[in-house]
């Protein structure tokens, strides 16, 4: 039993020499902030814990008159933990939506939904 | 023979204690919600994870010694919804003296996820394995003990916007009886026990990502949390001479990508508890979010028996 304990932290303190970046994707940090106010946005940057898939990861956004259409989704070149959703018209102002749905490297699922407002 | 009755009695419910608080408790994500690993109770997830260690400490307890105790937890996922937990550890007390708890194994079942409830739940069934303590456990497995479990978890995400400041609430609870394999040890009474506990707790990181953001980062990984865990004889406990026993837990969880840190007090709750604040840590690595050779379920696809299995 002791040499059992004494071996999972050496097994362990190797697995984490080797970590790379791989865990369930949390939203760390968004633009327009989480909750936050702007005078106007042209596209929606999400910055997750870890790397997603970009073909399995989804945002929508909907705002005083329903669904906002966004474009085509990328990930910031170099960085796949940053998706970037580009707004293809100006938007009015109120209280929007976005929706994400992400889909880590690793194939962990996380989601989550957050609100911004567009002042007058 | 009373004096014999009430410490056999005493060191069987002091493993029944033990038993409840070895944590087994992996992380849980559920829709928007991640459930951290708690201390005193089970979290309602299933995922692959290490415990190690976990450490307390209580001035008093129920025996009125000092208490060290130091755990260890391995979950291992079988399938995507279907774990083997094993997990041990040694206590100290003075006066006393030393010894190795029972081992203890548990088969978990991730028995339900609604994503957009943030709400979860498993099933367990935990054995703590006759005549695998040593010191001063040794005498008190004579016989297994069972403990089938139900654990379960409530996101508030679903409020309103109105109440938005409250979204990042989560309850748990788990529900457990632990019953010796038998009744009665060379005249000795086994106690069976219901055990109860719950938690609440305030997700800053489902603050930050859900609510408003948080820019400082070590600010946005905690979770600050009340636990309770409680132990009532069902079964023998008249017999023996023990009565209801519990613990309540106020502390903060450190929540990083691939471990987290958790830190609480120990209050006990009855005068049969203990007595003082003791002081309980514990270091948990996700398995799960660390690359390494053990951290799929070793059929990632199930059976197709059940939902995870």
């Amino acid at each position: 039993m002791r040499a059992f304990s004494v071996r999972i932290p050496l097994s362990l303190a190797l697995a984490l020499a080797a970590t790379q970046a791989f865990a369930h994707a949390q939203l760390e940090k968004a633009t327009p902030a989480v909750g936050g106010t702007v005078a106007s946005a042209s596209e929606i940057r999400l910055e997750f814990s870890e790397g997603v898939e970009l073909k399995f990861t989804k945002v929508s956004l909907t705002g005083p008159g329903g669904a906002v259409p966004l474009g085509a989704a990328k990930t910031e070149p170099g960085n796949q933990a940053v998706l970037i959703a580009p707004i293809t018209k100006p938007l009015a102002a109120g209280v929007y939506t976005v929706h994400w749905h992400a889909v880590a490297v690793d194939t962990h699922h996380t989601q989550g939904t957050f609100e911004f407002t567009v002042k007058p | 023979m009373p004096t014999l009755k009430i410490r056999s009695a005493g060191a069987l419910l002091s493993a029944a204690v033990a038993l409840w608080l070895t944590p087994a408790y992996p992380h849980a994500v559920c829709g928007a919600r991640t459930f951290p690993a708690t201390i005193a109770i089970d979290d309602p997830g299933v995922l692959d994870e290490l415990t190690l260690p976990t450490v307390s400490y209580v001035p008093f307890n129920s025996d009125g010694a000092h208490e060290w105790d130091a755990s260890f937890s391995w979950t291992k996922t079988i399938t995507p919804g279907l774990s083997v937990v094993i997990g041990s550890g040694p206590t100290w007390e003075h006066p006393g003296g030393y010894g190795w708890n029972a081992l203890d194994t548990e088969l978990q079942w991730q028995a339900l996820c609604i994503p957009d409830a943030e709400f979860m739940m498993k099933l367990g069934f935990d054995i703590s394995w006759a005549g695998t303590g040593t010191g001063i456990f040794e005498g008190t497995g004579g016989q297994n003990t069972y403990s089938p479990l139900v654990v379960a978890g409530l996101g508030f995400g679903t409020l309103p916007q109105s109440l938005k400041y409250l979204r990042p609430f989560a309850i748990t609870a788990e529900f457990s009886t632990t019953t010796p394999g038998q009744d009665w040890t060379n005249g000795n009474p086994n106690v069976s026990t219901f055990n109860w506990g719950f938690t609440l707790q305030y997700s800053l990181p489902y603050f930050n990502s859900q609510v408003a953001s948080i820019d400082n980062d070590f600010l946005k990984r905690l979770i600050p949390i009340a636990e309770f865990a409680f132990q009532t004889p069902i079964h023998n406990g008249g017999a023996a001479g023990v009565t209801q026993t519990g613990y309540f837990q106020p502390g903060v969880i450190y929540q990083a990508d691939k471990w987290q840190f958790a830190l609480e007090a120990m209050i006990p709750m009855t005068g049969a508890t203990g007595h003082g604040a003791g002081v309980v840590g514990s270091l948990d690595f996700y398995l799960d979010d660390i690359p390494n050779r053990i951290d799929e379920p070793i059929f990632p696809h199930g059976f197709g028996i059940a939902p995870g299995i």
